[in-house]
């Protein structure tokens, strides 16, 4: 079986995602708010995969860290 | 067994305001009450919340690194939501102290540490702008423009964004 060639979409994708991944620590912390915030739209939203090039595992823990900081009123649900 | 944790406490400013170590002893009493021990407990932060909670505006949060047994978990939780004085707890497990925890806690526990007064429920502005979190320091006082060609009418306006 042969290998398939690498397309040049996919190329300038993983180019343009690789660079975001190592910009955050691996261990996303519900107190560390600025870079929380950062994945937040203005209305409050956590923002989806596509945006934020995260991969599974990243993506979710983002998602945990900002649904603690929203319980302990760190930051908000809505707004 | 013990297992080392990390709790955040939002404590009512009511109670910090008469007096800082009382509000800390009281969670850090609970710990020991059902047979932990305490790493650290320091003042995380003192601000303005993302929204009310218990009609409260603003809060002081106390992080805290524990040891507890397993079987002290749920009578602890037990007095934690039976607390008055607390409106919110977070507790998570927690591998191992973090970096700097340690010498942070210490200079709360030294002798000459005093921690600031909480100021009002109404003061700071919380905002999430995109690139972080901005939050406008406690003293800043809004003072009310006057237009120069109004002056003499007393017309005021609020300033730019206030309205």
């Amino acid at each position: 079986m042969t290998e398939q060639p690498v397309t040049a979409e996919v190329a300038a994708a993983e180019s343009s995602a690789a660079p975001k991944l190592e910009k955050y620590p691996d261990h996303l912390d519900y107190k560390d708010l600025e870079t929380l915030a950062r994945f937040m739209n203005s209305q409050g939203n956590i923002q989806g995969r596509k945006r934020t090039n995260f991969n599974t595992q990243r993506q979710k823990a983002l998602k945990l860290a900002i649904k603690r900081a929203r319980h302990m009123a760190l930051l908000p649900f809505v707004g | 067994m013990s297992q080392l944790y990390e709790g955040m406490f939002l404590l009512d400013n009511d109670v910090v305001r008469a007096g800082w170590n009382a509000a800390k002893h009281h969670v850090t009493d609970l710990v020991t009450k059902h047979g932990g021990k305490v790493v650290s407990a320091r003042r995380w932060s003192e601000r303005k919340l993302a929204y009310p909670v218990r009609g409260r505006r603003r809060g002081t949060f106390l992080l805290m690194y524990y040891e507890l047994p397993r079987t002290g978990i749920p009578p602890f939780v037990r007095d934690l939501d039976l607390s008055e004085s607390l409106l919110r707890y977070l507790l998570l497990r927690c591998e191992a102290l973090p970096e700097g925890e340690a010498a942070l806690a210490a200079q709360e526990s030294a002798a000459d540490y005093s921690a600031p007064v909480p100021p009002s429920d109404e003061a700071g502005i919380y905002a999430v702008v995109q690139n972080g979190i901005v939050e406008a320091p406690s003293d800043r006082a809004i003072e009310p423009e006057i237009i120069p060609e109004l002056e003499g009418a007393g017309v005021h306006s609020s300033p730019a964004g206030r309205d």
